[in-house]
């Protein structure tokens, strides 16, 4: 039976949960005993998921000290010897894994897309060069694999019900002292566009536009998105920049309006269904993504399709009138 | 104040050719540039120094020989040293391999920070800074977008992190290594018009494994723990696409695709 190690991240516990599908992917249902760290204390649906979860004894350790959790790690592979260990690509996670796999000694393949076994090595699957080439990583040496997953890729559809066994962990002495969080300010809950079905995305040809874009998106029950130029001239949030530096969408409609589709843009659209384009570059990289390239103005464009959309429904609104 | 810099050249990914007969990426006539976090670190170091002229900046890269004229051109640019890490062992080495021999040349220096970018443009993989960090026993923080404060005096370095869902600010104790996410408002000073052909050669120097001593089963392809058994291009087709003009009749025709694909409702 293989063992396979979840790092449960306090920010991301759903997504984290799901990593489980790694585990299925590579061993099958019944074929690995699944582990969950959850040191930072939530663990959400973890206690039905997983066989067993470790918490620390002496209060939670959060995601951000990742001293002490990747020396935590350590010291279960120590006893439990595991042949996987697999952290969320978050923020903490990030920071997390290197740490552990340095103490291990055991290779670490970032931002993996997606697994395979080939024989007995694990084969593991990532974007390299802004998403345009896809490495197959190995992992040589004695040590477990491992591996940080991008947030998203992996969905755990059916879940087996499983009642945990609960484990403490006394990580006291791995504590080291150094980094402190003095401030937190929560962002505005906003709707994740990597849930929206339609993206209405804006770009350097659409800096102006982005109420025009706001209202479109509104029209097709989807998002504005935005790409990393719009976010650098304070025209839209971080939160909503897609790409490589931002987020990996996968909606059924893409609207890229002003966008050039430079490489590390389109490392984060790959999995549109459609993607329509409005430059007036017909040269632009982004027409080639396209299922349909406008050529045109931008403003011109959106002004003209809302136009369209808007007016049968002021014609019935008229008639009641 | 002592910073050290990491910083690595990469190729400009918007420049790399994909060869479809032979299944590789050009690399060759790509330019390098130096990796945009990378340039977001030390222009933030270059600040530091404008307000503080005693802060005391070195730049290290391991990169082959070819990377020399970009530390030269950072020492033009007011840095106060570059030291390139190179040797042909280094070859094929994974971030494993590449964190340690950086924390090997840092673990003889002395510094108060460490300032480094948080991905590369080409690998991008992010483990660098906190594998660096983990073989020298020093707080972390990556995704840094403001750096508060940096006091050598206090040994505390304040940074602000753009989070998914908050805005955090935490306290490092130093020294610390810090990764920093790209920032448009800090880039390189241009190089004075004085300063294009200075001699820098006194500022720059290069050592190997001669000096490094590492084991050199612990180098290269060979050191590495991670192999790359495949490199292929995404399965991403060129699409042939409907041409449309903005006019009337192209924004008529957009319209009723997205009527045809139920993107509207009724
Ligand atoms: C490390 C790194 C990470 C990065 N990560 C990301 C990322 O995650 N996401 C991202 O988006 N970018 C990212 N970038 C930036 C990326 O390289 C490009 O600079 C950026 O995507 C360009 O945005 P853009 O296409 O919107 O703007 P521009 O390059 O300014 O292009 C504007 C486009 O709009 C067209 N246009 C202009 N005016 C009009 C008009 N009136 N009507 C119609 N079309 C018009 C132009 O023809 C052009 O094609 C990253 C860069 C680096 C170095
Ligand atoms: N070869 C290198 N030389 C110097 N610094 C590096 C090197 N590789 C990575 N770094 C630093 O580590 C950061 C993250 O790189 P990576 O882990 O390769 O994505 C970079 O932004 C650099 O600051």
């Amino acid at each position: 039976m293989k063992r396979m190690l979840v790092y449960i991240d306090e920010e991301a516990v759903d997504d984290s949960i799901k990593l489980l599908e790694v585990g299925r992917l590579l061993y099958g249902d019944q074929g690995f005993r699944s582990y969950a760290l959850a040191a930072g204390g939530r663990i959400g649906e973890a206690g039905s998921r997983f066989d067993c979860v470790f918490r620390a004894s002496h209060g939670p350790v959060p995601n951000y000290d990742s001293a002490t959790l990747a020396r935590c790690i350590e010291t279960l592979h120590q006893t439990y010897g595991f042949d996987a260990i697999v952290v969320p690509g978050t923020h903490g996670g990030r920071m997390i894994a290197p740490r552990a796999a340095m103490r291990l000694r055991a290779g670490l393949v970032a931002d993996v897309t997606g697994v395979g076994l080939n024989g007995d090595d694990v084969l593991m699957v990532r974007p390299a060069f802004s998403g345009r080439m896809l490495a197959t990583i190995v992992c040589r040496g004695g040590g477990p694999v491992m591996m940080s997953v991008r947030p998203k890729v992996f969905t755990y559809l059916e879940p087996a019900l499983k009642t945990a066994e609960f484990v403490e962990v006394d990580v006291r002495d791995a504590r080291l002292p150094g980094v402190r969080l003095i401030e937190r300010r929560e962002q505005a809950e906003a709707r994740d566009i990597r849930e929206s079905k339609v993206l209405v995305a804006g770009g350097g040809g659409a800096i102006h536009d982005f109420h025009l874009l706001e209202r479109l998106a509104k029209a097709l029950s989807g998002m504005v998105a935005a790409s990393r130029k719009a976010v650098d001239l304070d025209r839209a949030p971080r939160t909503i920049q897609v790409g490589q530096s931002g987020k990996i969408v996968r909606p059924r409609l893409y609207i890229a309006v002003g966008i050039s589709g430079s490489a590390p843009h389109v490392a984060g659209i790959r999995n549109a269904e459609y993607v329509i384009s409005v430059n007036q570059d017909r040269h632009a990289p982004i027409c080639s993504l396209s299922d349909i390239a406008v050529e045109g103005d931008g403003r011109a464009f959106l002004e003209g399709l809302l136009e369209r959309i808007e007016a049968p429904r002021t014609k019935i609104h008229g008639g009641r009138e | 104040m002592r910073i050290l810099c990491l910083l690595k050249p990469v190729p400009d990914v918007d420049q790399l050719r994909y060869d479809r007969e032979r299944n590789i990426l050009v690399r060759e006539q790509a330019r390098l540039l130096l990796n945009p976090e990378d340039a977001t670190a030390a222009a933030t170091a270059l600040g530091l120094k404008r307000v503080a002229p005693e802060t005391y900046i070195e730049a290290v890269s391991m990169a082959p020989r070819g990377a020399m004229p970009h530390l030269e051109d950072l020492v033009r640019r007011g840095i106060d040293r570059a030291t390139l890490l190179s040797d042909p062992r280094h070859a094929g080495s994974d971030t494993w391999v590449t964190s340690r021999v950086l924390a090997r040349y840092l673990s003889t220096q002395d510094y108060d920070c460490v300032f480094c970018g948080t991905h590369t443009l080409d690998g991008g993989t992010g483990q660098v800074p906190a594998q660096v960090a983990e073989v020298l026993g020093l707080p972390l923080m990556v995704g840094v977008s403001t750096l508060v404060e940096l006091d050598p005096r206090a040994r505390q370095a304040v940074v602000e992190v753009e989070g998914e869902a908050a805005l955090m600010r935490f306290s490092l104790e130093l020294p610390a290594v810090l990764g920093f996410q790209y920032n448009a408002e800090h880039k390189l000073p241009h190089i004075r018009y004085a300063d294009l052909t200075r001699d820098v050669s006194e500022r720059v120097a290069v050592l190997g494994n001669r000096e490094l001593r590492m084991d050199e089963a612990e180098l290269g392809l060979r050191g590495s723990l991670t192999q790359v058994r495949r490199i292929e291009a995404d399965a991403l087709e060129a699409k042939d696409p409907l041409r449309l003009r903005g006019d009337r009749e192209g924004i008529d025709q957009v319209y009723h695709w997205l009527e045809q694909k139920g993107f509207l409702q009724p």
